[in-house]
């Protein structure tokens, strides 16, 4: 029969609904690191409280002092931990803090690393003043280094007054020192006495009294005659013209990078049996706070930084890129006011203001360098090239997944304690079995009592009912195996639940097909006519309604964190499957079983019963002048 | 079947009820349930679950026993030295350390965690050394409260903005108020009951969000359906109209719930009858409750505070006026034109021009589709008048 006008072709809508199928079970079966047997590529990823999963212990190690950090922070970084994890993916992670110090994070599956989650990434710019070797005793000064270890003043003599300019903060006593130590913290005391040292340190920045004390035992451990040689140096001893000075500095190549934290930037700069290695195994926080001078390393070689003058808080997007030489860059955008602290922070090292930094830390074009560093690491430290008043990148030897990795780490923000990872561990499910099973079983019982109902109700019609809600929840099944792998959604009880909701729903847009097309029937319109009729009406109220669902599940999937997100994904996958099954599978077959003889009989379809109940006259549904009630 | 008992009416869309006229006593009862929740927010609060409100953590080694025998002993010395605190969850940890079981109970003060940890101690013959107990902070953090509070509110935004579009302020009006109205019910509920809230609880009010709106979505369709263009018809009020897509939608509604509340029957059961407690009956019974009262809403609130608002409309209140006073002549003049009224008698409403003419009008319900029929194939509308319409403006 040719179909009037609008007519659909039920067949090719079917075919529609079969490719997708094929794709989507293929997809299941061999894309994206499907692996193993037939069955455990048909298994999706369950959640935390279902299959158990992996736990790590973060431990609080901020305070050098020994101090736990205060509740805020401790919550501001579980937060921040949080959306985190959450941000690798539809997983529902459970971070919480337990006693003063820790931070617990859970991830369903056994066996994750998530020792990339707890490192802080404390984002600092800092310019780079100097440059030494950093690989340990026989240390041969760079060429550019101009400092021959007798002379106390490099050629930056007047450093000490330009990092004052630069710092309200800094004591102008440095500047009577010889120059060569701008840091207050760094003010080489005469008098190798430790009671001596916190004096100029306290002057600009109060040291915690802890630090003291570990100093202190520092240098017991040392000896005085090696603190005293070190606390003396004004710049990176020459211990190839002083064999004397190198052996009374040895013992500090046999500090612990703990121990080598707290000694003062310049002495962790100046020592030279203070290597490298030592450096960057420094506990995490080692250097953040952004108002204190710093040492790290580069590719071996060791820099004193300056203060930081802008701070991963101050970056508010990082993504990665390609630069025009197709090389893996890291692009930041500022916030209004980090903007205006990085084009500041660029201008000053352009034009080298002061000439605060040292010659040896001079770029090739005798522009400063400013170095951005990630926790104790120089990420890289550019020359600045111009006042920088837009977006920036990050370079270095990034390839696309540690860009990717670096930008998602300054991205969700700085951590204000830091943290060292204890170890991991695997913890079982917190429901466990029976609680899959009761669910799925409920899935179960509700699906069989909906099916009876629409037998009961829209007697042979129920089973249109019946089949796309089978493969509804195909679908739907195969949809969460794939995601599960490719965006590591994972399935917790809770949107088990959810999609046992969905059931109803799903089945819902049948009821007010089939109560449309009652209307239409008992208007008088043989049920062939019938249908589309009913169709073009119930497509409106259907797609009405169901935007709705979809609407609020695409706003709860974006704005909220945890377990609601993936709960709304849940909602929106099951409801937009919905809607592809009513469209390519329910309205082509009920077009198609419109044309059949069986439909026409109101005993089979259950539309019957709509005209008044007098046996003899069901027969004349067809007939369009019923009798009036 | 009955022949023409209420199933049968309904079935066929034909229950005559007046839900619109009555409309003064749905809004007093929600007034009076909105009142007592509010109450019951202020006076009673909620009960928030460990997720919550955080609690402690203790941590055994796996060497005592089974987990189950673990958790037993945790619940005596709870009932004892705990003040009725609860177990929360029991879970085995594995790692390079050893294995342990670490139990969450619901919030301890100091000493109680203590005296616990020391009873703990006793009852598996451990030193209390081996025994750690720590506070752990709530795991749904005020964080993903917030947000989820956050995207209702953005929710609410973009749908009544959807509704506007797609229907009319109006609308869009009725159906959020009715949609806070059965959050504040279900939440009342909840907090009269002294259910435990947990994320469970949180996710099931975020599904019934979707759920009233649908069905409130369902049965404005339907009236805006019915009142297209009913100021050109001499037939109906607008409330009557609307009444009349209330009645032709009530079993679509009732169908809907009853498909939609079996799946939510079959969590609830397996969650709380076989399972005991934990998150199935928590979502279950939010989700029980919620669409319920959203059924209900969406019957009895939804609409008659949609013809509440249309009634202001001067085109709608010229119309009815010019309605009523048509009526009223024939009724002075002549016999009522069709029918006696019947089944929407039954109610105790008082007598108001428009109630009268409400009741007199319900039996149209029925008759109107078979007046419609002789009209054949063509003006499928339901819309407007039916068969007393002349059809001058369609054809």
């Amino acid at each position: 029969m040719a179909p009037p006008q609008g007519q659909m072709r039920p067949g090719r809508q079917l075919a529609v609904l079969g490719v997708i199928f094929v794709v989507l079970y293929l997809l299941v079966f061999f894309a994206g690191g499907a692996s193993g047997g037939w069955k455990d590529r048909l298994e999706p990823k369950l959640g935390l409280d279902l299959v158990g999963g992996t736990r790590l212990t973060l431990e609080a190690t901020n305070t050098i002092d020994g101090r736990p950090p205060s509740a805020e922070s401790l919550e501001e970084a579980r937060r921040i931990i949080e959306n985190r994890v959450n941000g690798l993916g539809v997983a529902e992670a459970e971070v919480v803090t337990e006693g003063n110090r820790n931070i617990v994070i859970s991830l369903p599956g056994e066996n994750r690393d998530l020792t990339e989650v707890g490192t802080a990434a404390e984002l600092r710019f800092r310019k780079v003043l100097k440059v030494t070797d950093g690989s340990g005793a026989t240390a041969t000064p760079p060429s550019a280094t101009p400092a021959p270890s007798g002379s106390p003043a490099p050629s930056g003599s007047p450093a000490a007054s330009p990092s004052a300019s630069a710092r309200a903060t800094a004591s102008p006593s440095a500047g009577g020192q010889g120059g060569g130590a701008p840091a207050p913290s760094a003010t080489p005391a005469p008098s190798a006495s430790a009671s001596a040292a916190p004096a100029p340190s306290a002057s600009a920045e109060p040291v915690p009294q802890g630090i003291e004390e570990q100093r202190k035992a520092v240098e017991q451990k040392v000896g005085a005659a090696a603190w005293q040689a070190a606390n003396g140096l004004q710049a990176p001893a020459d211990v190839s013209a002083d064999p004397t000075l190198a052996e009374r500095l040895k013992p500090f190549g046999t500090l612990t990078p703990r121990e080598i934290a707290v000694l003062p930037a310049n002495m962790q700069f100046n020592v030279p049996t203070i290597t490298c290695e030592q450096l960057d195994d420094r506990p995490a926080g080692s250097i953040n706070d952004e108002k204190q001078q710093a040492v790290a390393c580069e590719t071996g070689a060791k820099y004193l930084l300056d203060v930081a003058k802008v701070l991963g808080t101050d970056v508010d997007d990082a993504n990665p890129a390609l630069d025009q030489t197709g090389q893996w860059v890291v692009s930041l955008n500022f916030t209004g006011d980090g903007q205006s602290k990085w084009t500041a922070l660029t201008r000053e090292a352009f034009n080298n203001e002061g000439q605060a930094c040292d010659a040896s830390a001079l770029g090739q074009d005798g522009k400063c360098r400013v170095a951005v560093v990630l926790d104790n690491n120089v990420i890289s430290s550019p020359e600045i090239q111009g006042v920088l008043t837009g977006d920036s990148q990050i370079t270095g030897s990034f390839n696309n997944r540690t860009a990717t990795e670096l930008s998602s780490q300054l991205r969700y923000g700085a951590l204000p304690v830091t943290f060292e990872p204890q170890e991991q561990q695997n913890v079982s499910a917190t429901l466990g079995e029976s609680h899959l099973r009761a669910g799925l079983l409920a899935a179960g019982i509700g699906m069989a009592l909906v099916i009876i109902y629409a037998f009961f109700y829209y007697r042979l019609l129920g089973s249109v009912i019946f089949l796309s809600l089978v493969l509804s929840a195909l679908l739907v099944f195969g949809a969460l195996v794939y995601l599960g792998r490719q965006i590591g959604f994972t399935l917790t009880l809770a949107g088990i639940a959810g999609m046992i909701v969905s059931l109803g729903v799903a089945a819902d847009s049948f009821v007010i097909y089939f109560e449309r097309l009652k209307d239409e029937i008992r208007e008088g319109r043989s049920p062939r006519s019938a249908v589309p009729r009913a169709w073009v009406r119930a497509r409106r109220t259907i797609i009405s309604a169901n935007a709705i669902t979809i609407l609020s599940a695409v706003v709860l999937y974006i704005v909220s964190v945890g377990a609601v997100k993936g709960f709304a994904f849940a909602l929106g996958l099951a409801t937009v499957l919905d809607l592809v099954v009513v469209f390519l599978f329910r309205h082509p077959i009920m077009t198609m079983f419109a044309r059949t003889r069986a439909f026409l009989s109101p005993r089979v379809s259950g539309l019957g019963r709509v005209l008044p109940a007098k046996g003899t006259e069901q027969a004349s549904t067809r007939n369009p002048r019923a009798k009036e009630a | 079947m009955a022949k023409s008992g209420l199933a049968n009416r309904l079935y066929r869309g034909e229950a005559g009820l007046d839900i619109v006229g009555r409309r003064k006593v749905w809004f007093t009862v929600a007034g009076v349930l909105v009142l007592l929740a509010i109450l019951s927010f202020a006076l009673r609060g909620f009960s928030l679950g460990i997720e919550f409100s955080g609690g402690n953590s203790f941590q055994v080694p796996a060497s005592v026993g089974t987990l189950e025998q673990t958790e037993d002993k945790v619940r005596d010395a709870l009932a004892g030295p705990g003040g009725g605190a609860e177990l929360v969850t029991a879970q085995e940890v594995g790692g390079p350390s050893g294995d342990f079981y670490e139990l969450r109970t619901s919030t301890l003060d100091a000493g109680e965690s203590e005296a616990v940890k020391l009873a703990l101690a006793e009852d598996f013959g451990l030193n209390p050394d081996q025994i750690s107990a720590n506070q752990v902070s709530e795991a749904w953090g005020s964080q993903v409260t917030s947000r989820a509070l956050l995207g209702l509110v953005i929710f609410v935004a973009l749908v009544t903005l959807y509704l506007i579009l797609r229907f009319e302020w109006r609308m869009a009006a009725a159906a959020v108020a009715s949609l806070f109205l059965n959050l504040i019910i279900t939440a009342g509920i909840y907090s009269a009951v002294g259910f435990e809230v947990t994320p469970s609880t949180v996710i099931g009010f975020l599904t019934i969000l979707g759920f009233a709106l649908y069905d409130v979505v369902v049965v404005f369709d339907k009236v805006q359906e019915n009142t297209r263009g009913i100021t050109a018809s001499n037939n109906q009020t607008y409330g009557e109209a609307a009444n009349l897509a209330v009645n032709q939608s009530l079993m679509r509604s009732l169908n809907t719930s009853v498909v939609a509340l079996l799946p939510v029957g079959g969590l609830l059961f397996i969650g709380a009858g076989l399972l005991g407690a934990g998150t199935l009956k928590d979502l279950g019974l939010v989700l029980f409750v919620g669409m319920a009262v959203a059924f209900l809403t969406s019957i009895s609130l939804a609409t008659p505070l949609l013809v509440l608002l249309k009634n202001q409309e001067p085109r709608i209140q010229a119309h009815n006026k010019r309605i009523l006073a048509r009526r009223g002549a024939i009724a002075r003049g002549e016999v009522t034109p069709k029918g006696t009224p019947k089944a929407a008698t039954e109610g105790d409403e008082p007598v108001d021009p428009e109630q009268a003419a409400l009741a007199g009008v319900a039996p149209k319900v029925g008759a109107r589709p078979a007046g419609k029929r002789p009209t054949g194939a063509r003006g499928g509308r339901p819309a407007g008048g039916g068969g007393s319409r002349p059809g001058g403006k369609r054809r």
